[in-house]
């Protein structure tokens, strides 16, 4: 089971490199993060984009990439179909979101998933690394449903759990996160939850856990209880997936890794690998962890697909 | 500008007017909160509920040796009704929840006729401690209202902002979040935010910046803003921040508290008189904060 990105980083140098698909690297911190990871020797990359574009961005970087592969292609549609093409066909292994609208990518991955016949949902998983947790806790979906309905979630859920037990979790735990409270009534998200236990513990979303909580109160204080102190919290009580209700719940909750000491990865998984979507205001450093992150579940994935 | 916890508590103490709480069906934990309060002289307990029992408890905490009122009443939802009662006739200033009903409480709370409702809505406010400087935070609604209109935000952002004020906080800057930074006609969060933004720009907030849609890391990431293009006093300086629903606000909130460590405190607002509630993720020693920082009101 991996449970740390220390993990991570050992194992994406163990297992790389690993061909990825790099559409439209436009921007310096991200050319910087495709150059250090092709030293760190965790991928060798395939550069798609705008000619003179990634030359210049190269240049500032200094990473000479004239024996890297490259295709030319200035249309930011052709350019997200064209790695989602190779990715599908097994010519690369995963792919990665450069300067390049998120829409444009996930047409192209609709488009593979159905041509391949998955019926796969397109969902963004976002990893946390909190310290003293000792296992990886997610958050999903954060980029792609804005209102998720309830076949939505079965979809979205899938495709965590997926990546969990790629990530060697046999029987993650999950929440289904919602506002459900003392007060208010009962939400949509939180009957959305009760029906999802029920699909999970009948089978339908594979081996895996709902468990009753829906707040972060319930994890670690529990209903009808009063937290007394902070020193009664106890971090290992988390799951593993935490499910959102929608894209503003997500977004808003997983990016406050710029405010907490807490590590933030995220990917798309596909049928046939791990898509990296990394911020548009992400760093260098944030980038390379998301390409070892990449890197380790594309090795994976091979064994279980 | 009141920029801790210990400031919020410092400062209803230098007020030096004991304020009345009245509190129905208090627990043995209300009492002893309120014996600091008392302690430090910013408050004056009424108890209403069931004499014998209330003098029983009053009795192990160190309230006995302090000024309180005890008031009879056999029935909590009498109990209630009469804190109510006292605070519309001005005597008491201060009504803090009691080991009572949530939902019950909050409906005679806000009750259009008997209730203590003053402004157009009530909204609940978290007030955050941050870690690396002296500052406060304030994050809405996080409990109370569910999926706010348009409407309703601007008028969860009013009562916000009069708590600003009273916090010192001058000039305040909020920070309308949603899922993205950019205007999306299909995430109706980021709409209600451009539209706030605009009407702060149009000054009708009084001296208030907004920027919105605002995602998370441009609000509390200045070098992340940059990156995103966005160039805002109010990036990385939030003081308000606006949550687009009670999915949002409510797990914002306890995730500050659980994870990140943070001290929080709330208060309901928009009431004639501050309401305390009885939230289960608001520690004891922050529950202090919270009486001082309704005696402030």
């Amino acid at each position: 089971m991996i449970r740390t990105l220390d993990d991570i980083t050992r194992l994406a140098k163990e297992k790389g490199p690993k061909k990825l698909a790099v559409l439209a690297p436009e921007d310096g911190e991200f050319m910087e993060a495709v150059k250090k990871s092709q030293q760190m020797g965790y991928i060798e990359p395939v550069l798609i984009g705008n000619q003179e574009m990634m030359q210049r961005v190269a240049d500032e970087v200094e990473f000479d990439i004239s024996n890297v592969e490259k295709i030319f292609e200035a249309d930011r549609q052709a350019i997200a179909n064209l790695g989602t093409a190779m990715l599908f066909a097994g010519d690369v292994d995963m792919s990665s979101k450069g300067q390049i609208p998120t829409s444009f990518i996930y047409r192209s991955i609709i488009k593979e998933e159905s041509k391949a016949g998955t019926g796969r949902t397109i969902s963004v998983i976002t990893l946390w690394e909190i310290p003293e947790l000792d296992h990886f806790m997610a958050f999903t979906d954060t980029g792609a449903n804005i209102y998720p309905d309830y076949k939505a979630k079965v979809a979205v859920l899938k495709n965590a759990i997926f990546l969990f037990h790629v990530l060697g979790y046999a029987s993650p735990r999950i929440s289904v996160l919602s506002g459900q409270r003392e007060i208010g009534g009962t939400l949509a998200s939180y009957e959305d939850g009760r029906s999802l236990q029920k699909a999970a513990a009948s089978g339908e979303l594979g081996e895996c856990e709902i468990i009753e909580a829906t707040s972060f109160f319930e994890f670690f204080v529990g209903k009808g209880r009063q937290l007394a102190d902070y020193e009664e919290i106890d971090i290992k009580k988390l799951p593993e997936i935490l499910l959102v209700p929608s894209l503003d719940t997500g977004n808003i909750l997983c990016k406050l890794d710029f405010f907490l000491n807490v590590k933030r990865r995220s990917l798309v998984m596909t049928s046939k690998g791990p898509v990296l979507i990394p911020s548009r205001a992400d760093f260098c450093d944030s980038i390379m962890g998301e390409i070892a992150m990449g890197v380790v579940v594309a090795d994976r994935i091979k064994g279980v697909v | 500008m009141i920029g801790t916890f210990k400031e919020i508590i410092e400062a209803a103490e230098k007020k030096g007017t004991r304020k009345r709480v009245v509190v129905p069906w208090a627990s043995r934990e209300n009492m002893r909160i309120l014996g600091k309060a008392s302690e430090l002289n910013f408050t004056v307990p009424l108890l209403i509920g069931k004499g014998r029992e209330v003098e029983m408890l009053v009795k192990s905490t160190p309230l006995a040796s302090l000024d309180h009122e005890i008031i009879d009443e056999k029935d909590s939802g009498r109990a209630l009704f009469k804190a109510i009662q006292m605070i519309r006739e001005n005597q008491a200033d201060i009504l803090m929840q009691g080991d009572m009903d949530h939902q019950m409480f909050i409906d005679s709370v806000l009750d259009g006729e008997k209730g203590l409702l003053s402004a157009k809505l009530a909204s609940f406010v978290s007030v955050f401690q941050l870690f690396k400087r002296d500052k406060l935070i304030l994050i809405t609604d996080t409990y109370l209202n569910n999926y706010p209109s348009l409407v309703e935000k601007q008028l969860i952002l009013e009562n916000a902002l009069k708590l600003a004020r009273i916090l010192g906080i001058s000039s305040p800057k909020v920070a309308s979040l949603a899922a993205i930074e950019q205007v999306n006609p299909a995430i109706p969060s980021t709409l209600d935010a451009a539209v706030l933004a605009k009407m702060a720009e149009r000054r009708q907030f009084g001296d208030v910046t907004i920027e919105g849609p605002l995602d998370i890391d441009c609000a509390v990431s200045e070098k992340a803003a940059a990156r995103k293009g966005v160039s805002s006093i109010v990036t990385g300086n939030v003081d308000i921040y606006l949550t687009p629903d009670i999915e949002t606000g409510y797990s914002l909130a306890q995730l500050l508290v659980f994870i990140g460590k943070m001290q929080m405190a709330g208060i309901l607002l928009g009431t004639s008189k501050p309401v305390i509630l009885d939230l289960p993720f608001v520690s004891n020693e922050n529950k202090l904060a919270e009486i001082a920082l309704a005696a402030l009101i």
